[in-house]
């Protein structure tokens, strides 16, 4: 065998192990990526397909890839770019939205709904079920929602979610805020008024 | 704002919580903050309550993959 037969059959091996590789770690992210989708999209259903298209385009353009780097955020950045593809865009800007509650709201609206004059905030939580979390959140408006699904759930910091979404930093924390206040309005109206 | 024009400090300290909690504000910011919140047992209760919400909607978000969503991601794999 020449010496150019030995060097491509080596550099297809390589590509080969590098790809395997490259597999194996972004399936060892799917529970994540999955419990990301689940948040951005509006059903279990939805949720399913979108990670499946992220890993068949992933699988596609895994070369595209820096080892090295995030793969869980390159990963989320396809996510996120299919997700608006399936033109999921369709709702109110941002801007548009009403102003929200302030911070404190959430807690003094369920304190108020308790007998207890100063109740503690363990009692206060406990007003809270997993499934008004769930619905809650998927009530706020999803430019709002990503953002907090990434940080908040995802553990994504303000960079790496900026990145993913590609808007600025200051954007990210400007709608990690509202987004955050939303959610507390969500969660007061769906517990106190039922 | 009170209706002599001044700010109401637990006002301000519920302006700080989110950047509190994110370790955003400045090292002045925070030592007002923390200084009100040594005093104030109305904003303290908040500022925990909004911690302890924070890791509650976290762990109620996660919600187990179908092991059927699992083998088909394995399934697109490239053959080798």
């Amino acid at each position: 065998m020449s010496d150019s037969t030995n060097e491509n059959a080596r550099r297809l091996a390589e590509g080969a192990r590098d790809r395997v590789h490259f597999e194996e770690d972004a399936l060892a992210l799917a529970d994540q990526v999955y419990s990301v989708a689940r948040h951005l999209s509006g059903s279990r259903e939805e949720a399913e397909d979108l990670v499946q298209e992220t890993y068949a385009r992933a699988f596609r353009s895994w070369r595209s890839f820096t080892p090295g780097t995030n793969l869980r955020a390159w990963l989320m950045r396809i996510m996120t770019n299919l997700n608006i593809d399936r033109g999921r865009r369709k709702q109110r800007s941002p801007d548009t939205q009403p102003l929200e509650e302030g911070d404190y709201y959430l807690y003094n609206r369920l304190s108020d709904s308790i007998s207890d004059d100063n109740p503690q905030e363990d009692q206060v939580l406990r007003r809270l079920s997993q499934n008004d979390a769930v619905t809650a959140l998927s009530a706020v408006p999803h430019d709002f929602r990503d953002v907090v699904v990434l940080v908040d759930i995802g553990d994504f910091s303000y960079q790496d979610a900026a990145q993913i979404l590609d808007i600025p930093i200051g954007t990210v924390m400007s709608r990690l805020h509202r987004g955050r206040r939303i959610l507390k309005q969500e969660l007061a109206d769906t517990v106190v008024e039922g | 704002m009170n209706i002599l024009g001044v700010e109401d400090p637990c006002d301000k300290c519920e302006q700080m919580l989110q950047p509190y909690l994110d370790r955003e504000l400045t090292e002045a910011e925070r030592q007002e903050a923390e200084s009100h919140l040594e005093g104030c047992s109305y904003c303290r209760k908040r500022y925990h309550f909004e911690e302890k919400l924070r890791m509650f909607v976290r762990q109620a978000a996660v919600e187990q993959m179908d092991p059927q969503l699992k083998q088909k991601l394995a399934a697109l794999r490239t053959a080798l």
